[in-house]
């Protein structure tokens, strides 16, 4: 792909960039780019795509950077009209209090959806999600669960909660569930 | 004789927790192990046979692919991933494999594209005809049901000779596909279904879509307009009964689809009916893009990129980034996004199911209103794939 063939994201990218000054933007290739936000702007940002064309919400998606201690959250967004993906991402800290979020629902009303599997599985808090707190995908009721969490010990999880499984060997190399 | 406050007050003493509930209404589960409901469980508010309220009760399913995939190498994931879709598995592992080629930087080469393409096109088919017989056991004509049942049993038996296995093909793998097409009687017997099942489109047209009774139970039936479709995140043949012309092989073509001609069909009225008739026009299109793949005929050369770093399979590791893929897939926008460190496992994986998008709130809202036996029909109109929305 040459570069001249990407102008036309470019311009999206350009255009979007004008009217969000706090956010960083780049074209990664032919139809997808991406953006940097601050996760207190995530609402202007996503506002501005809105009134930018881009239509769809396609998922909400958490990364967990263990290492840094970081949550990364990518807003992946769909634009039929530029015909172009988008990705906006942010960072908050990984920490059960602090990773919160604001709700998106009244934007984009998909988002209640994705925000209660985030919340389900990496425990992030997204304010003003009244489903927040309704029972999800995991039917635990053990408090402070969640097990998409990097740090979470599937092994020693399903080991208390189904005792059937001790009769298997614990030093094999590379244990894989 | 006992009051009911009373029996309610010994009730909540002993521990029972009863529902608040007005005497007009009544609360009815319905599935997961309900046949019309595919393994999803919703709850219902009933007052007589209409629908008051409906809350979507995921989670029979899930087996926790994401996470599983993390503790995985690469080429195993594929064997994992496509159990998330059953009736169509070649398009997990079809999004899969294109994040990673794209992560790797390859060029998937022409033979492996073109078999790329047939599979998926293959998938469709044979999930459209899934859906056909769902759709006709739900509204009671199951001689419908029945003969689509048997014409995938032709797909599944092509699918078990070009990749050994019916129903979990473990067939699309990085960098292209795990073997070559049998040969030329594969391309043969492949040519003659498509003509064998474009034959027998006027019957499930008889005694389907032009049926009186199916146009009385799915017309004006769980309507929805653009606006609210687009709001919601709905894709495919259910964005595309709203007037959307949305899809993913136009818009963001990939594999041979930009030589390949067919039509996105798209209807305005939005309704169950609507819905219907766009999957039929689609099992069409399909087949006719089947048919112009089976003209043009499989390009020389290899079937899979030749990479050094395929010697070793366990420790492949595919460079540090992330990548998004996604293919049309018969319930709609079917993506992947793969994030990986360098390592021979990958970082994260998340599965963009579309059923996540309509068969949650969409479908809550959809239900409000509703006779309960137009909910199977609401609920197959979506085309609800609950191990999308589970994983």
């Amino acid at each position: 792909m040459t570069e001249v063939k990407w102008e036309r994201e470019q311009a999206i990218v350009q255009k979007i960039l004008e009217k969000a000054p706090y956010a960083e933007g780049k074209v990664r290739r032919e139809r997808r780019i991406e953006f940097k936000v601050p996760a207190d702007r995530i609402r202007d940002f996503l506002m501005t795509l809105k009134e930018n064309n881009f239509e769809l919400m396609l998922q909400i998606t958490v990364v967990d950077w263990l290492k840094e201690g970081e949550y990364e959250l990518i807003y992946q967004m769909w634009s039929i009209t530029h015909r172009t993906h988008a990705m906006v991402r942010t960072r908050i800290p990984r920490d059960l209090d602090k990773a919160r979020m604001p709700t998106v629902k009244d934007i984009y009303p998909v988002a209640e959806t994705y925000e209660r599997d985030a919340h389900d599985f990496y425990g992030v808090y997204f304010e003003g999600n009244e489903k927040m707190e309704m029972p999800w995908i995991l039917d635990d009721a053990e408090q402070g669960l969640f097990p998409h969490r990097k740090d979470f010990d599937m092994l020693a999880y399903v080991k208390r909660k189904y005792k059937i499984l001790d009769r298997f060997d614990e030093n094999k190399d590379n244990y894989v569930i | 004789m006992v009051s009911q406050s009373e029996l309610i007050k010994e009730a909540r003493e002993n521990g029972m927790e009863l529902l608040p509930l007005d005497k007009d209404t009544y609360e009815l589960f319905f599935g997961p192990q309900h046949m019309a409901t595919e393994n999803f469980s919703i709850i219902l508010k009933m007052d007589g046979h209409r629908v008051v309220k409906a809350i979507a009760n995921p989670g029979f399913l899930h087996r926790g692919f994401e996470k599983l995939a993390e503790l995985r190498p690469w080429y195993t994931n594929i064997a994992l991933l496509l159990r998330i879709c059953v009736p169509e598995p070649d398009v997990p592992e079809m999004i899969y494999s294109m994040a990673v080629d794209e992560l790797m930087g390859w060029e998937v080469p022409e033979r492996a594209q073109w078999i790329r393409t047939t599979v998926l096109e293959m998938a469709r088919v044979s999930a459209y005809l899934f859906w056909i017989m769902g759709l006709s056991f739900k509204l009671g004509v199951y001689t419908a049901g029945q003969w689509a049942a048997a014409y995938r049993e032709r797909f599944m038996a092509l699918f078990e000779e070009l990749t050994g296995a019916r129903v979990y093909h473990i067939y699309t793998i990085p960098g292209g596909v795990r073997r070559d097409i049998p040969g030329d009687k594969w391309l043969r017997q492949l040519k003659d279904t498509v003509e064998y099942i474009k034959s027998k489109l006027p019957d499930f047209d008889n005694l389907v879509f032009e049926n009186y009774i199916t146009h009385r139970r799915m017309e004006g039936i769980g309507v929805m307009d653009k606006k609210f479709a687009l709001a919601e995140g709905v894709t495919g043949p259910n964005l595309r009964a709203t007037g959307v012309p949305y899809d993913v092989r136009r818009m963001d073509p990939y594999l041979l689809y930009p030589e390949l001609d067919f039509e996105v069909p798209v209807l305005k009225e939005g309704d169950a009916l609507a819905r219907a008739l766009i999957r039929r026009y689609e099992l069409e299109q399909d087949l006719y893009i089947l048919e112009q793949l089976l003209e043009m005929g499989p390009p020389s050369g290899p079937y899979k990129v030749q990479d050094p770093r395929l010697k070793n399979l366990p420790r492949f590791k595919v460079p540090a980034g992330d990548a998004f893929a996604h293919v049309e897939s018969t319930k709609g926008d079917f993506g992947a996004y793969v994030v990986s460190t360098g390592g021979n496992k990958p970082y994260r994986v998340q599965i963009r199911g579309p059923s996540i998008a309509h068969g949650i709130r969409v479908l809550e809202q959809l239900l409000v209103g509703a006779r309960i036996a137009d909910v199977p029909v609401i609920l197959m109109s979506l085309d609800n794939c609950p191990p999308d929305i589970d994983r």
